[in-house]
């Protein structure tokens, strides 16, 4: 369980750098990039898949 | 020349929103899996939790139903465990039939049909595997079944290490198999949720004195151990005598006795730390096959596969594939075997028969579809 907190935490925070990623990133095609990369991120913080 | 567009905070917020959109519609698509599927076993059966064997996993996503039913007269105990590995859908599906049909004249039969329940819930990355697949019954309603993944759902059970260790045995197996219920017998009260639910069934089988329990599976056409009976020493009588009788009916399937030294599975652990008969059976199944082609429910459903007619050709399968390997065969191989060893059960032990009716047989199977035989929905 504590385990699970602390896995869910870090990819909380790995999300929250790609985020960051995404607004201060020029490229709009990296933009894409990290969009993609944010959504299995959200679906593993939310304990979906 | 390349055209560089220009990302501003503006483009991030709607790129942003287009992932939690998408987000949103996978969420709905894989917690549809959360959902179990409706089955109508007959009146009765008596249902059962799996936590009334073990505490431990009550109120996890562990436990699950039992259904038991006791016949008239006094008689042996048998056990189906079915849906071990939800990628074998002929195992979940043979229990549903019996839960289904079966009328128990002569001592218990337990049900158990989503054995690794957390399994149910998702299916494999990167395997292409369909959610589920639907059946057609004999008034032509659809009746659906999950199609899930061999191994617990990581959501409740995480992280696998990198390698497992076997705690009774000390057995180094890969890391994932902590997660796969037939590696994790006989089980640890305090272990993993897998364990636990290994553990659990084990305490079923004690707690019921189940005189003769079944494990059901199916297996790739290229794998060696299929269509197959797999057999402990204490079953390896009863086992014979039941393949003869298979082999008598035209069915071609193998006797393969239980490896000693390979541990965590049922065949092996059930009759070590239990007083019952392990029985482990497999058919062959195309779509959980590594030389599969396109996979999908039909392919689930038939297993019409192009790649395996090839594979035949060519020798490399074993089973007998003659372009189609369709599931009404898979689960009327199963229910033929599990019928036989039934009725030959009292010759090993006059006290301990089990009769079963209502069940198709392999003909009837085959001829009318698996749907045929499945109850109405409502």
């Amino acid at each position: 369980m504590i385990m699970t907190l602390i896995y869910r935490g870090i990819v909380l925070f790995v999300l929250a750098l790609v985020i960051r990623c995404i607004f201060k990133e020029k490229d709009l095609w990296k933009q894409v990039t990290a969009a993609l990369v944010v959504i299995p991120l959200i679906l593993r913080v939310l304990m979906i898949k | 020349m390349k055209t560089r567009f220009k990302g501003t905070r503006l483009t991030a917020l709607l790129l942003l929103g287009l992932s939690c959109i998408v987000c949103y519609f996978a969420a709905q698509s894989f917690m549809s899996m959360w959902e179990p599927e409706k089955i109508y076993p007959l009146d009765d059966f008596r249902e059962a939790k799996l936590s009334d064997y073990f505490d431990g996993i009550e109120g996890t996503p562990a436990d699950q139903p039992v259904f038991i039913q006791e016949g008239v007269e006094e008689g042996g105990t048998a056990l189906l465990l079915c849906g071990t590995h939800p990628n074998e859908p002929a195992s979940n599906l043979t229990g549903v039939l019996f839960l289904e049909n079966a009328s128990v004249e002569r001592g218990r039969l337990i049900v158990v049909p989503t054995a690794n329940i957390m399994g149910f819930t998702h299916n494999g990355a990167q395997e292409g595997h369909p959610q589920g697949y639907t059946l057609e019954t004999s008034e032509g309603n659809q009746r659906f079944f999950r199609y899930g993944n061999r191994l617990s759902n990581p959501i409740y059970q995480w992280p696998n290490p990198d390698i497992y260790i076997h705690p009774t045995s000390g057995q180094n197996l890969s890391g994932k198999e902590k997660s796969n219920l037939n590696r994790c017998y006989p089980g640890r009260p305090d272990g993993s949720l897998t364990e636990q639910m290994a553990y659990a069934i084990v305490e079923l089988i004690r707690k019921e004195k189940v005189d003769l329990a079944f494990d059901l599976h199916e297996a790739s056409p290229e794998y060696p151990v299929v269509n197959a009976i797999v057999a402990h020493e204490k079953s390896m009588e009863l086992a014979a005598m039941v393949t003869m009788e298979i082999e008598f009916a035209g069915i071609p399937i193998r006797l393969e006795p239980s490896p000693k030294n390979l541990h965590g599975l049922s065949h092996r652990e059930w009759g070590d730390y239990t007083d019952t008969m392990p029985i482990l059976m497999e058919t062959g199944n195309p779509s959980q096959g590594r030389l599969r082609g396109r996979t999908n429910e039909d392919l689930v459903i038939t297993g019409e596969d192009k790649c395996y007619s090839k594979a035949f050709e060519l020798g490399k399968l074993y089973i007998p594939y003659d372009g189609d390997q369709p599931i009404s065969l898979r689960v009327a191989r199963h229910t033929e075997a599990i019928s036989l060893f039934l009725e030959n059960l009292e010759f090993i032990d006059d006290s301990k028969g089990v009769t079963v009716s209502g069940i198709p047989g392999f003909e009837d199977i085959l001829e009318k579809g698996v749907g045929y035989f499945l109850a109405e929905p409502n």
